[in-house]
């Protein structure tokens, strides 16, 4: 049994080992100039990171990141969980949002820094609404599944609106909620990403197309693995944090699930 | 809900609809943004009816069209695949599970140069980046659903005689059809974003090139047609699924 | 057996002995032959903190050829258990269950289940639902569907065809529930709480129809229910089992005469005797209760 969990912890590391070695023998068949083997992409990694300016540079696109996540899910969490116990300001906003679901937030990068200039304000925006709409969303959903009978029992107690928004619906969204935010946080280093790789000013994707432009065919392999670290990092942080906070529930998917 | 309510609901939610475009018509003939920076809505709409009639524009629309499907049904056909045989097969569930839980947090958009060295700049990289990024939520959502279809189901269509290979599409298929398809339509909207995005970053046509060609020529007029193209296109793509699924999902509740 | 043997069965409680199964001719002409036969049967469940459980203990039960057995039981006692092993989908950890002699390896259409949460297809309609045995059995397509006609016309449900099981009430969904499983003809009919759900007059009609079908067809029926009065109603034979673990405590033959109807039987002093008899061996045993 203790090597059974053994196995199940180390399970997602044993995969990485097999997808680094799938991609060895690939990069080895292969055998093509433009596509560098896995040992050689991660001894270029110590020179990139060793970089000073390229490590201010992705340390700057990692302190945006948190700033737009943090907004995003302070704004969202509320909105969606309004959203969910009212029909009025559901239908207010809802045909807005579907509106805006399908553009893609990064591709809003070019005309947002027609406004507001290349600095981090323009970054920062970018992230915040791409985080936004997931969070609202599965705090819609995670509000309205709550139960009236909880609500009712908490109005009986004398709860107010707002008392019973924070202290019944909040509490009993969260499983939801966090499975947004976690959506969010993922979607947050995409867009980051998305939009240096668009903007080509800075960052951890301007970087990679730079590298790509000059034919440094292990800086491009060395930083996919680094922008894929930090996705894996941050997510099974995340998961470890929300585990602790609602171990009282089962998690739907205990595969995350993420998106652009 | 009665016909007055639903009336009432698209009233409401027109509203914040309006009152976008009146602050955006607000503030161009207040003078607020020069209209370089923020042309006024109705020259948006027009130069958007004026492109629509051109041949070059639905070309473009076409291309971005192409790759979108093609990719999106890579990950249909993938997703649902791997999905229902991870919730039939103990063993390759096994070998599955930690695969998916390390690449679907993976960012696929850093895999994006790699894929332009391995597959070129044409049609493959693109169509391979949307296939990645649309293949998780579809193969979550069908492996969540195919693995909670209700037990009974499936044994009342064994004591009804159906072989257990049969199993899998006469009963395990149809019971998870309302979660794979939530999940397509997640798939679907990834794949709007997501082409976009890549024709953006590196391509010769498609709209999302159309918007990166007029922003390297301050073009704001022609920074908004493929935007507002891309987001219409979303919406009657989200409407057709939205058929389909209330065709297919006639008899479950709640659709 | 008569009301003196029931009293004389309460006052042997845990010993039920195998004579007791074969002491009374089942009530039809036909010569009775063992259809189903429980043998020794345990269960053991592993909980999820890896303790074992032991459901069922060693079970023995023989159920006649055409015979209308119940099964009455406090909750937990390992009543659905014990179908789900007869049906084939649970195998037992220990002993064996033989249906006609053989023993039972997996679900077939021999044995039909009606289960207490109905478990229609959702995306098939009536039609499709009740057709789908038959399909699967090869019937062509215009026969099964005229053979399913006629039997949701049976239960009472012609002109819902076409409904999806969404748009049916709970004792709808019961009588295509059982429509569907009768459409492949099992031999033996499995049915677990299927009127549970039920409110107190749709309940009275679904029984009246399926002693009618029974009647009829003289299917063997296994019958688990948590009502007293609707298992000596229904049965030839009930079966009363405790808990913790499940065993089988008494085995009471129902000797009423047939056709019942329901409202003579309710003024029977015969009836009101076996229900409050049995009522009171509940009682007695304490450490669990009956639910209603
Ligand atoms: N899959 C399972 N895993 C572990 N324990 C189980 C499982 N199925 C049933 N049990 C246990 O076996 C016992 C008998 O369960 P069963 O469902 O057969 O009872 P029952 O008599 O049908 O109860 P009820 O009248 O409430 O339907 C219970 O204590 C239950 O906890
Ligand atoms: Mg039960």
């Amino acid at each position: 049994m203790r090597s059974r969990v053994l196995f199940a912890r180390l399970a997602p590391l044993l995969a990485c080992v097999g997808l680094l070695a799938v991609w060895q023998v690939a990069a080895l068949t292969l055998n093509n100039d433009s596509f560098p083997t896995a040992l050689d992409s991660i001894r270029a990694i110590p020179s990139i990171l060793g970089d000073k300016e390229a490590l201010i540079n992705i340390l700057a696109s990692l302190r945006r990141m948190a700033i737009g996540f943090g907004t995003a899910v302070l704004v969202s969490i509320p909105l969606g969980l309004l959203m969910g116990r009212s029909r009025s300001v559901a239908s207010f906003f809802n045909p807005l949002l579907m509106v805006i679901y399908p553009v893609p937030k990064a591709a809003l990068m070019p005309i947002i820094m027609l406004w507001l200039g290349v600095g981090d304000l323009s970054k920062t925006l970018v992230i915040f609404l791409g985080v936004s709409l997931p969070v609202i969303y599965h705090s819609f959903e995670g509000a309205k599944a709550v139960e009236e009978k909880m609500l009712w029992s908490g109005a009986a107690m004398g709860l107010s609106a707002v008392e019973r928004l924070v202290r019944i619906v909040l509490p009993a969204a969260l499983p939801e909620i966090l499975t947004g935010c976690r959506t969010g946080l993922v979607l947050a280093l995409i867009t980051m990403i998305t939009s240096e790789m668009i903007a080509r000013q800075s960052g951890a994707g301007n970087i990679l197309f730079n590298a790509l432009d000059m034919g440094q065919y292990d800086t491009v392999f060395a930083m996919i693995i680094i922008i894929g670290g930090m996705g894996i990092f941050l997510d099974a942080a995340f998961e470890r944090m929300r585990e602790r906070l609602v171990r009282w529930s089962e998690p739907q998917f205990d595969i995350p699930l993420s998106f652009s | 809900m009665n016909g007055r309510d639903a009336t009432r609901d698209v009233l409401l939610g027109l509203i914040p609809i309006a009152l976008l475009l009146a602050i955006w018509q607000g503030t161009v003939s207040l003078g607020l943004a020069p209209p370089t920076l923020l042309p006024p809505p109705g020259l948006v709409f027009m130069r958007m009816a004026q492109l629509l009639a051109t041949a070059s524009f639905n070309q473009e629309i076409l291309a971005t069209l192409f790759r979108l499907f093609a990719g999106f049904s890579i990950a249909v056909v993938l997703g649902i695949a791997i999905g229902l045989a991870a919730a039939v097969s103990p063993a390759i569930n096994a070998a599955v599970r930690p695969v998916v839980r390390v690449l679907a947090p993976l960012p696929k958009v850093a895999l994006y140069p790699a894929l332009l060295l391995l597959l070129g700049f044409g049609h493959e990289s693109k169509i391979t980046l949307v296939a990645a990024d649309a293949l998780f939520p579809i193969l979550l959502s069908t492996y969540y659903g195919a693995s909670t279809v209700e037990q009974k189901l499936i044994w009342s269509a064994m004591a009804a005689g159906t072989p257990p290979r049969e199993i899998l599409f006469k009963v395990i298929l149809p019971g998870a059809a309302p979660s794979i398809l939530t999940g397509c339509r997640i798939g679907l909207v990834i794949s709007c974003i997501v082409v976009f995005l890549a024709e953006m970053i590196t391509s010769t046509d498609g709209l999302g090139h159309v918007l990166i060609t007029a922003a390297r020529t301050f073009q704001a007029v022609d920074m908004f047609v493929p935007l507002i193209t891309i987001s219409l296109l979303g919406l009657i793509l989200n409407g057709l699924l939205q058929a389909v699924r209330s065709y297919l999902l006639r008899g479950f509740p709640e659709v | 057996m008569f009301v003196s043997d029931v009293e004389k069965a309460a006052s042997m409680n845990l010993m039920p002995s195998r004579s007791d199964l074969k002491a009374e001719a089942a009530p039809a002409a036909k010569p009775t032959i063992a259809m189903i036969e429980i043998d020794h049967v345990s269960q053991v469940f592993q909980t999820s903190s890896r303790q074992d459980h032991l459901a069922l203990s060693d079970i023995s039960l023989t159920v006649d050829d055409g015979a209308f057995v119940s099964i009455l039981g406090p909750s937990g006692c390992g009543k659905s258990t014990l179908l789900y092993i007869v049906g084939g989908f649970v195998a037992p950890t220990r002993g064996t269950a033989r249906m006609k002699g053989n023993p039972i390896t997996g679900p077939g259409p021999d044995r039909g289940p009606v289960f207490q949460e109905f478990a229609l297809f959702p995306w098939k309609s009536v039609l499709g639902n009740v057709m789908y045995g038959p399909r699967q059995q090869g019937v062509k397509a215009a026969e099964a569907e005229a053979q399913s006609r006629a039997l949701i016309e049976m239960v009472g449900l012609k002109g819902f065809e076409h409904f999806y099981p969404k748009e049916l009430s709970g004792g709808m969904k019961q009588r295509v529930a059982l429509a569907r499983t009768l459409a492949y003809h099992p031999a033996v009919l499995l049915m677990d709480e299927p009127f549970g759900a039920l409110d107190a007059h749709t309940r009275t009609r679904l029984q009246n129809d399926l002693l009618n079908i029974w009647e009829r067809d003289r299917k063997t029926v296994l019958f688990v229910t948590h009502s007293v009065e609707e298992a000596v109603f229904l049965s030839d034979k009930v079966v009363m089992m405790s808990r913790s673990p499940g065993r089988i405590r008494q085995i009471i033959d129902i000797d009423l005469p047939r056709p019942r109807r329901r409202t003579e039987l309710l003024l029977d002093p015969r009836y009101q005797k076996y229900v409050v008899d049995i009522e009171r061996m509940f009682d007695d045993a304490g450490d669990d209760e009956l639910q209603p």
